[in-house]
Order: structure tokens, then sequence, then C-alpha cells
């Protein structure tokens, strides 16, 4: 009898060398998607309860506390990150704590493939990614945002100033890393804005 | 390529980043009264649309963004946004008082309507 | 040939004479230096013929200074690296580039399309509508290939493009386009004030035509003094400068875009891993648009031969590559700035006279240019040019405005012919989104007007030929425009300034300078040179009634192709004032259309090619497949197994094997593609009543209920097994297709009609993996995995639902078929697909389990008579129209659809209807589409009454079957109906029910 074993969806494959900026996959976090009213307070409430984390009200903005961070993605609709191994009981635990408020918890950790994008370049290859303006000083660590990629719907987290966490739906995990793996070839640097 | 702000979220970006949903403000008759529809109602609500030169209103989804839709304003001639407000909501008083032909007669109706 | 006496002894300011490079040139090795372009290069070479004109064939050379040049155009690079139609006068040379001249054959010199020019009379204005009107087959087989050989640009490149190019996004407060003395000075002013600023040129260098203006700026020439601000410039922090970069358009909301010729002038960089281009895309708050002017040919008899240049065209060839294009040159001008090249063409040696169409010019370059002892001829026009392959002499006729005729003419022997009629203001991305231009008589051209975008112009681009004007009309602009943008811009000092700039006579507008002998006799005055479009073709199309300027463009196809009325447009319209009396501003313009220049399918198509071209999803078991020997069926974009063939295995015979093993034994599918949705809240149910065309609040707990979806018009768009996980919260399967399709469709609903409800939709098709266990054997397999859940009939009935595990697998388990079999589609986390897959093979092995792919699914299900969405229905299908009226709820008060369906149109007799077909001949398989007819005739046309909409060997019946859409095709059933396929060949097939296989469900229920 097989026994049920995790594969990310980038499995087997090697990371991109001869990139200017690092990129790799990041298989170990778990994902809840958690629906519910900002101006539900029993809602607002319970979430934090169970969380430990104040849901982020302002649109593309993160908070996070300990294992736990909570992704703003629209005014009823967040994405908890945290252990992978913890996905299935905070789901449950949500749930539970949610019993009779009008809302949603579900698990999708399998949902998404993150891929970090990490060093001086990371801004830059997300603007070869994206039309968004990520010189804006808006675009700081802890910014979220669901924006077209390339060809596809993406959501993509700050972490640090040049690190930064892009989320594909599992399917398009190759098609991502495809793409950024061109954008970021070593020799295609633009440095933009980048003196010295 | 249109700049569109999303009333929502405040989110500022390229139209393709949006997905326009057609004329605004056509409200669908079954929902009020499923009885007694007449074809003549049922056409104007599938088909009937106004088509300006000039100030126009339409729908418009934050598709890769926080995924609400809404409503915006636009000037078929300059393209430029007048207005972005809400899906329930009517635009601006400032807006319709600039709206022309079939759209200063269905704001009229609405008016006389609330009152 | 050494060069002697084209590349002079000294001078140079863009070249390193110290670095020989060396390029060829239609097969010829050239020498030139570090710095050259292929049109200096080549002119020093001793070599004026670059190209064959378009339709006449005519030898041209080098004209233009920049962007604006016609003639020289050559592709650059061998097969698959070739580029074509690229402007010989700014491509870079470097060690070992390959080139070539356009549209000659078989050589430069010696053209056998120069017939054409021999012929001119019969290739008039509009000959492309007037000749080859007749037969009409012959335009196809004949006139076109020859007129395509004979005529036209380029070559492409054979083979795919080897290279890589990408798109880049950029925001700015404010992009300047043009990196020229107005440029610079309003980016410097612009990023002072504290702007981010985004600078563009299309030059390898920055400085515009500063280094061939006039006048000096505290002390120092205008270049030298531009110098050190260009380098503080690049220097600063909040600037992106960017060379060989050209903003090609302006779009919507100062939308722009630029092509960025990275690696073209040295292919080291693409070894390093640079893009060859890349296009930017840009989003500026405001533009400042500096793209300078472009200067104007005159139209004097055959002023298109070689040699014959734009005056600021030899005054760059002199000053940046130290190159003359002879040793005896004429200027020929209506404006004071030719004289700029008469005195760099004297003071480099070379010998020339002025010829100026003015009576009495009274500006300062004027009196210095017969201090300097340069012959002048006022009152003068040049009326005719000898020589072909190159100028041998002209004839300088007296003139006085307005003559259209020669009194009395002197030869004069020349090499060179530098003319200039005055400059254009280059305002095309003013104008190519509704910017408006305005007519201004000192240029005798037009300057940008108003603009609903925060657009400004500046310099020469908005007519300011002065230095002193455009430095202070560009820094006014950079400051505004850094003010209108920020909150708070800074202060910017004003510089102190001393300009000092020839005081300059007025222009005099010369649309058309007579020539030698009878009206336009063996002459032609070019104004279109790319399109060979003459001053007489515009008279004759004025006279053949295109009044509109719009019309004569399109009829003599004036002003087209790369030349986007560059030096063209008001030539043209010169000559349609002269034609008709009005003014200029009366004819008004053409339409300027992005690009400015033309730029590659490489950059258009950025990093989106090959395995980029279109996105791929794949499924947990992708790669599985694929090692299984898989062939693909697209879905959207999934790749889905299709079939899996062994060794020695045709297609065919692995469908057939799969087919049969599902009904046999147990096949294992990955589903994983479906759209799956979850749907809560204490409307959830009330909610799917309206979606759905059937009932869902009488679902129970746990169970499963197949639904069809409609829009508004009463179509059907999609179907799909709903379970109810809890009383206010449901799981919707969609087809994989619509999976995007149908959430974003629950949410416009939500959204925007029924806002009161209480719902929430969180599609999670990608959480799970998911595999149809199918045939008799499915449950045995499903045991077998060690379930935590009473698998027996009794306890899990079709369509009922569990959550659970097998083994250490999460999992949810609908029992749900769409085979007609036993049958279960398991779900888990797509983590897990892989591992769950495989131990489902393990499991299933001593059972006789075989994956299956789409095909064997499409026939299992068509013996069934199960539709699907797409195959059985177009988009004016009705659930009536294939038979499941019985699904579409008569008590709901209202639902998606309900209204359009009691439409009369959707209610009328006579439609077509979902049948089962068997043919005569059970081995004949219909194909697919294929029209069934009222009545087999000889030929068509023949009344069609229904179409073939899924067609197979079925090996489980051991014949063909298929189902289509007749008209009335329920009242038929036992009919037998005739299908005439291509060859004659006509196919009968008798209409049956559209369930072949287990009629009664027993398989199912098992």
């Amino acid at each position: 009898m097989l026994e049920p074993q995790f594969e990310p969806a980038l499995a087997g494959r090697a990371e991109p060398a001869n990139t200017y900026i690092t990129l790799r996959e990041i298989s170990t976090r778990g994902m809840i998607d958690l629906r519910g009213h900002t101006s539900d307070r029993k809602f607002m409430a319970a979430a934090k309860e169970v969380l430990g984390v104040d849901l982020p009200k302002a649109p593309r903005t993160s908070h996070g506390f300990g294992d736990v961070k909570v992704l703003w993605l629209s005014p009823d609709q967040w994405l908890v990150i945290c252990a992978r191994d913890k996905a299935p009981e905070l789901a449950a635990a949500l749930s539970k704590a949610l019993a009779g408020i009008h809302s949603l918890a579900v698990d999708v950790s399998d949902m998404r493939a993150i891929l970090r994008l990490e060093g001086e370049g990371a801004r830059e290859v997300m603007m070869k990614s994206t039309s968004l303006d990520f010189s804006d000083e808006d675009f700081a660590p802890g910014y979220v945002r669901r924006v077209r990629f390339a060809e596809i719907a993406a959501l993509f987290n700050i972490v640090e100033d040049n690190v930064i966490d892009v989320y594909v739906f599992r399917s398009y995990a190759h098609y991502a890393m495809d793409f950024l793996t061109k954008a970021a070839r070593k020799g295609s640097e633009v440095g933009l804005f980048k003196k010295g | 390529m249109l700049l569109v702000t999303c009333p929502v979220c405040n989110a500022t970006g390229d139209e393709t980043d949006f997905h326009f949903g057609g004329q605004a403000h056509v409200a669908r008759p079954a929902t009020a009264n499923p009885e007694g529809i007449t074809d003549e109602q049922q056409r104007d609500y599938l088909f009937a649309r106004i088509n300006p030169k000039g100030l126009h209103f339409e729908r418009v989804r934050c598709d890769r963004g926080c995924g609400k839709w809404f409503h915006a304003a636009r000037d078929t001639m300059t393209m430029e946004f007048k207005a972005f407000y809400g899906i329930t909501e009517l635009p601006p008083d400032d807006v319709i008082a600039q709206a022309k032909g079939g759209w200063a007669e269905y704001f009229a109706m609405r008016k006389k309507k609330q009152k | 040939m050494t060069g002697k006496p084209y590349r002079l002894a000294e001078g140079g300011s863009r070249i390193d004479r110290a670095k020989r490079v060396t390029f060829s040139f239609d097969g010829r090795d050239i020498q030139g230096f570090a710095g050259d372009t292929v049109a200096s290069a080549v002119l020093a070479s001793g070599q004026k013929v670059f190209g064959r004109s378009y339709k006449y064939h005519r030898p041209r050379g080098v004209m233009g200074l920049g962007s604006e040049e016609m003639n020289a155009l050559v592709g650059v690079g061998a097969d698959a690296k070739r580029e074509p139609n690229l402007r010989a006068n700014q491509v870079e040379i470097y060690q070992g580039m390959v080139s070539e001249s356009q549209n000659r054959w078989p050589s430069l010199t010696f053209d056998i399309g120069g017939i054409n020019n021999k012929l001119s009379r019969f290739f008039p204005g509009g000959f492309y509508y007037k000749t080859f009107m007749w037969p009409k087959a012959f335009w196809k087989h004949v006139y076109e290939p020859v007129i395509r050989k004979a005529a036209g640009l380029g070559k492409a490149a054979t083979g795919r493009d080897p290279d890589n190019y990408e798109h880049m996004h950029i925001h700015a407060d404010v992009l300047v386009a043009g990196g020229g003395l107005a440029g610079i000075l309003a980016a410097e002013a612009a990023a002072k004030a504290g702007a981010k600023v985004v600078l563009m040129d299309e030059n390898p260098v920055l400085g515009g035509i500063a280094d061939l203006t006039a006048g000096m700026i505290n002390g120092a020439c205008v270049a030298d003094w531009l110098a050190p601000k260009i380098a503080e410039l690049k220097a600063m922090p909040n600037v992106h400068v960017l060379v060989r970069t050209t903003v090609v358009g302006h779009y919507h909301h100062n939308f722009l875009m630029a092509a960025e010729r990275v690696a073209d002038h040295d292919p080291s960089l693409l070894a390093a891993g640079a893009p060859r281009h890349r296009l930017w895309k840009i989003r500026a708050s405001h533009v400042i648009m500096a793209t300078g002017a472009l200067e104007r040919p005159i139209a004097f008899a055959n002023n298109d031969r070689p040699n014959v240049m734009l005056a600021s065209a030899v005054r760059a060839l002199v000053g940046r590559y130290g190159v003359s294009p002879g040793t005896n040159g004429v200027v020929f001008t209506n404006n004071d700035d030719a004289y700029l090249t008469a005195f760099a063409l004297k003071k480099a040696g070379v010998n020339v006279q002025v010829v100026d169409s003015r009576a009495r010019p009274d500006g300062e370059l004027v009196a210095r240019a017969q201090e300097e002892g340069i012959a002048v001829s006022l009152s003068s026009v040049i009326s005719a040019v000898e020589g072909t392959l190159a100028v041998k002499a002209v004839k300088i006729a007296a003139y006085r405005k307005g003559q259209g005729r020669v009194i009395t003419e002197k030869r004069v022997e020349c090499d060179f012919i530098a003319s200039s009629g005055g400059w254009n203001p280059v305002l095309h991305i003013w104008a190519h989104n509704a910017g408006k231009i305005k007519f201004d008589d000192g240029l005798q051209s037009f300057r940008p007007d108003t603009h609903n975008a925060a657009m400004t112009a500046v310099g020469a681009a908005n007519g300011t030929m002065s230095v002193e004007a455009t430095i202070a009309e560009a820094q006014a602009a950079g400051e505004a425009a850094a003010k209108s943008v920020l909150k708070k811009a800074k202060a910017v000092k004003a510089e102190k300034l001393e300009v000092k700039e020839p005081r300059r006579a007025a222009l005099e507008s010369l649309w058309f300078a007579p020539a030698t002998g009878a009206y336009n006799e063996g002459n032609k005055h070019f104004i279109d040179f790319q399109n060979d479009v003459t001053a007489a073709d515009l008279e004759l199309a004025q006279r053949e009634g295109y009044e509109s300027v719009e019309h004569t463009k399109r009829y003599t196809t004036y002003g087209m192709a790369t030349d986007q009325g560059k030096t063209s447009n008001i030539n043209g319209l010169g000559v349609l004032s002269e034609a008709t009396g009005k003014t200029i501003p009366q004819i008004g313009t053409t339409t300027f259309r992005p690009p400015y220049t033309p730029y590659s399918f490489g950059a258009i198509a950025g990093s989106l090619t090959r395995e980029l071209f279109l996105p791929v999803r794949r499924t947990a078991v992708y790669q599985w497949h694929i090692d299984k020997g898989a062939t693909w069926e697209p879905v959207g974009q999934w790749r889905r197994a299709y079939t899996y063939s062994g060794a020695g295995e045709t297609k065919h015979q692995s469908i057939t094997r799969e087919i049969l093993a599902v009904r046999n034994k147990v096949g294992l599918l990955d589903a994983s593609t479906l759209g799956k949705i979850e749907i809560k809240g204490p409307d959830a149910a009330e909610f799917l009543d309206r979606m759905y065309t059937n009932t869902f609040s009488t679902l129970k707990v746990g169970k499963c209920r197949y639904g069809l979806m409609a829009n508004e018009l009463g179509f059907l768009t999609d179907d799909g097994v709903t379970v109810r996980l809890a009383e206010d919260h449901f799981l919707m399967h969609t087809t994989s297709g619509g999976a995007d399709r149908i959430a974003a469709w629950l949410e416009e609903w939500l959204q925007t009609e029924w806002t009161h409800y209480k719902v929430f939709v969180t599609p999670v098709t990608e959480q799970w993996s998911q595999f149809g266990l199918a045939g008799p054997k499915a449950r045995d397999v499903l045991a077998k995995l060690a379930p935590d859940f009473d698998v027996s009939n009794e306890a899990f009935p079709h369509m009922s639902f569990k959550v659970g595990k097998l083994g250490g697998f999460p999992v949810r388990v609908f029992r749900i078929s769409f085979s007609g079999e036993q049958s279960y589609e398991i779900a888990t986390p797509a983590g897990y697909g892989l591992s769950l897959w495989k131990a489902f093979l393990e499991a299933g092995a001593e059972f006789g389990i075989e994956p299956y792919g789409t095909e064997a699914l499409h026939v299992l299900r068509a013996e069934k008579g199960y539709i699907v969405i797409g195959d059985e229905t177009d988009g004016t299908t009705t659930a009536e129209d294939v038979g499941m009226g019985g699904m579409v709820s008569k008590k709901k008060a209202d639902f998606i659809g309900k209204r359009s369906m009691e439409q009369a149109e959707l209610k009328r007799a006579g439609r077509k209807q979902l049948v089962g077909l068997l043919t005569e001949d059970p081995n004949e398989v219909l194909p697919d589409g294929a029209y069934a007819v009222a009545e087999v005739k000889d030929k068509p046309p023949m009344k069609m009454i229904g179409q073939v909409t899924s067609t197979y060997m079925s090996p489980t019946l051991g014949r063909s079957i298929a189902m289509a859409l007749i008209e009335n095709g329920r009242a038929r059933m036992g009919e037998t109906i005739s299908f005439p396929l291509e060859g004659g060949k006509v196919v009968r097939a008798k209409i049956t029910d559209t369930v072949f296989y287990d009629k009664d469900g027993g398989r199912i229920n098992a």
C-alpha cells in the first residue's frame, strides 16, 4: 500500500541557474482561503481569536504574527498563510469558531504554488512580468496584490525589500517558473533607476 | 491601454487587469417580478442598449484584483473616466448632469421612481 | 576602394579612427570605423546606390539624417537572423556584420525592374486600381505574384528567430520622448523638481542635432554646453535614460510604447544574455514631446537621384563621420538653415555653392556665406539633375515665387546635392491619440495644438526653432510637468545663460521647383520616395476627383509604409494646395498612426514564444502521463491525456483497450481539470436554484445531483454534478473549460443582481487532484485501499458522497458516473495526487486496472447518450433540444434563462433535437459535423436538416454510433436519413434514441 507522499508543484525540477535573481519554489506553506465580511464584527473577532492576528482591513496589506500571516485579498476574502502541516487543523478551528457566522474557510494549501524571487533585481523582474510600478513607495514589505502576471493570474506579496513571493495556481507553476527564468536571465538586467 | 481605478479596493491598473461587463444599469425584469414579463420587455433586457457618442456608463470587474464589480462613467470620445462608483449605486449627481440622450432619459426616469 | 576622397582627412565626432571595423554590404567587405553607420561607411567607400525604388526601380541612395530615411533601407543579418527594412543611416556597424541592399535584381547598378521607369507613363497614381482589374483570376495567379517579386521591400528572415526579446513596464512622473537640447533640458528641470523622469531617444547618443545647430551658449557651442548636462542627467537617481529606444506610439491615458534596440549594435551582448530588442510599456503622468523636427526635401525634377540628400544629412555625415558625399556639392534651399551645411562642407575642404529660391533673404547666415566666399545664387532653383546612378550636374534656373516654368537656366557640374525645404516638427506621437495640430505659416508646417492627455511639446517638435526659446520653453515645461504631477515639487533655480544665435531670414515655401523641358516630361518630382509618388500623381488624383486628402493618400499610396508622412506629408499637401487653390489648413492632413518607426515582431511577441507562447496547465499526474506515452488533448489551457498507446499499439487500438477495460474490469481517469467551486451561506440553496435550471434546494446532505446551467438567453452553457456538503454548503463541479467562467458567473450574479444573498463562492479547482475510478471492479479497488467508510452499494449508492480517508490519503469520494459503469470520483489534495494515482494502479493491478484517456471517456459517455456541453450544444441549444426538458423546473418562479425559454422561438416545433444514429453499415463512422439533408440531390443546394454532434466506433457494441441534432428528431424515431459527404458518398443512418448501452442503468447502480 502506497502512503501519501507530498509532491510540490515543481517537484523534480532543477532550480534555475544563470539568472540574476534567485528563483525557487516554497513548498512548506499551508494556505487557508477565508471568506467573511470586514463589517461583521463577530466574524473579525472570531477569526482573530483563532489566528492570533487581526485580519487586515486595508486593501493590499498583510498582517503577520509568528507562523501565521494573513494576506488581504478583497473586502471579504483573506489568505491565511501558516506552516503546511498546521493548515488542516487551523482550517478546522476556523470553521468551528465561525460556526453560525456567515463565512467560509477552506484549506487550499495545494491550490497554489509559491515562487520566491530574491535579489536586488526582484522588483525589476516583476516589472517585466506585470504592469505595476514596483519602484513606487507603496510597494513596501507587506504589500499584497492580485494581478495579471505574464499571461496568467497571480498574487504576490513583498516579503522583504528584495524578496517577493508570487503565488500562482498550481497548474501554472511550470509556466510561471519558465517565464521568470527567462525574464531574470543574466545579461537581460535593465538596471532601472539604479546608479553607480 | 486605459487606466482604471477600482472604487472598492482603490487599486489603479491597466485595463487588462479588469474585465468589462457591458452597459451599466440594465434592470433584470425577472428579479423584480418573474410573472408577466412581456416579450418586448425581455427583448429590451437582453438586447436593447444605449450606445452613445460621449458619456457612457459601463460595468467593470476588478478581475485580477479584489474581484468586485463596479460601475464606470466613460466618455467614449476622449476615453476619459468621469467617475467610478459602486455596483449598486447611481453615478454622482454632477456626472448624471452631463448625461445626454438615452442616458439622460434613463436617469430622469430613475429620479422620478425615487420620488 | 580606398574611401578617398569620401572619407575626409579629419573630423567625425562619432567615429573612432583608431578602431577599424570590417563588415559586408552585398557580399563586399567594407572598412569603416567604430561608430560608423552602414550609410556613412558605405558612402565613405564611394558607393552611392543603396537600393531600388518600390515601383519604378529607380536607383536610390541615402537621403536622410535619421528615421525619415526612406530610400537606403537595408537588410541586416543572415537567414533566421535577418531583419529587413532597416535605415542604413541608423544601423551601427560592428565587426563581421552582414548587410545587403534590397529590392534589386540582379544588382544595384543593373536592375531589370528599372524597365518600369521607362514605362512609367503606364504606372500613374492609382495604377493598382486601374490596371490588373481583369480578368479576375489573373490577380491571384499572374499579377500579384509578379508584382510581389518586382516591387516590395526586403526579404524576411528564414527560420525561427534564435534571439530573445522581452517586454518591460515602466512608470514615470514625466516621460520625455527625445533627447536633444529640448528633451534634456526638460528632463533636467523635471528631475530637479523631484519628478521620476524617463528619457528615451532613438539615437545611440543623446544630444539630438545640437551638434548640427548654430549658436553659442555661455561662450560654448550648443553641443559642448550640453555635454556636461547629459552626464549630470544620467547620474541622477530619479532619472532613467534609454538610448536606441524609439517611442513608437502614444495611446489612451498616457500609455506609450517604445522599442529599444538593445543588442543590434553589439552582438556580444546577445551572447551575454541580453534580449535583442526590448519593448517598453510606459505609463506616464505627464509626457513631454521633444521629438525634434525632420528636414523636408524639395520637390525638384529627379530629386531622388543617388547623392541628393537632405542638408542636415550631409552636415551630419561631415560632422559626425568625417564623410563627404562628394567633392563638389550644391546646397539647394528655401531657408537659412541649409547654409550651415555649406559652411561645414567648406570647412572640410569640399567645394560648395548655394542655390536659394528666395529673392532677398536678409539673415546673418546668408551674409556670412557671402563673407566666406561661398557662391550663392538667389532667386534660383534646381531645374534638372543629370546622372542616373549618381549626380553628375544640375541645371540652375532663375525663379520667382510661384513660377511654374523655366525661362533661363545654366548647367553646373557637381556630384551631390544637399537640399532643404524647411523643417517639419515631429508630431506623430502627439497625433497618434487625437492630439490636435495646427498649421504654422512661419514654418509652413503643422505644429502641436491642444491635447486631451497631459502632454506638452517643446523645442523643434513644438515648432520652436531658436536655441534661446527652446531652452526657456523646455525648462519651463519640465518644471511645470513636475509641479502638475508631484504633491510637492522642489523649486528649480534658474541658470544664468547668455545665448547668441544668428538672426534668420524667413523661410519661403517652395512646393514645386520648375523643371527643364515641357511640363513633367522625363522629370519626376518625388513627394513620397518610398512609394514612388510624384507631384504629378497627386495632381492627377485631384483631377480625377479625389478631393479629400485621405482619399488621395489611399489612391496614390502617398504617406504610407514606413514613411508615415515623415518627409512626404507637407510636400504633398503643398502640391495639393497649389493644384486646388486651397490653403494647406483647408486641405487638412492625413492621420498619423503608430508606430512612428517600424519595430520587430520579436519585440511585439516579447518573451511569449516557444514554451511561453501559451500557458500550459499541468495536473499533478502530468509527468506520469508523459512517461506512459500519453498523447495530449488540449482542454482550455490544460493538457489531458487523450490515450496511452503502448509499444506497437495504434491510438485506435489503445482507445479500444481502454474502453473495454472500463466496461469489463476497471479504468482510472485523471479528471483533475474539472471545475470545483465551494458555495456556502444561508442562501446557498436558493442561489443554486437560481443558477441551475433544475432544483437544488431539495437535495439531501451527502447526496449528488447533476445540474444544467443556461444563460439568460435560455441556452445551455455548462453542466456538472453538485454535492450538498452541509445544509448551507455545496460543492459544485463544472466542465473543465468552464471552471473560471462559471466561478465568475456566480460571483457576477451575487454581486450585481441578488446582492442580499448571504453566499460565499470560493473556487477550489486546483486544490484537488480528482480521479475517476470506473468499471465493474471499481468498488473492489476502492475497498482495497482501506477506506475508513463503508463502500458497500447500500451504504454508498450511486449519486452519494463520502468524506474520509483511503489509507493515509484524505479524500472526498463521489459516487457519480460519466461512463454508465459503477463509478467513483476520488479527490485528494493535489500534492498527494501522484501518489494516490499510483496507489490506485497498484491496488487495481489484480483487477486489471488500466488508465484511460479522454477519448475513451468520450466514447463511453456517448455509448450512454450523455451530452457534452460544446459538442451536443453550440450556444443556441436548449435543454429541451437535447431531450433534457425534464431538468427544467416548472415549479421555480425564477432561474437564469427561464423567461427566455418561454419565448416562442425556443418552444417552436421543428427545432433541432438530439437523437441517436445507427448507420446502415455498422463499420461506417460518420464524420463529425456531417450534415443530414432532407433529400439527396446530384449537387448542392440541398436542404439541411441537422448535423452530427458526436460520432464514434463503439467497441462495446462492436459498431458505430453517433448523436446528432436533427430537425424534429424525436418525432422521427426509426426514420433513415442521409448524410452526403464530400466526394459524392452518401451515408444512411437510422434515427434512434441516444442511449445505446445499458438502457435500464443496471450497471451504474451495481
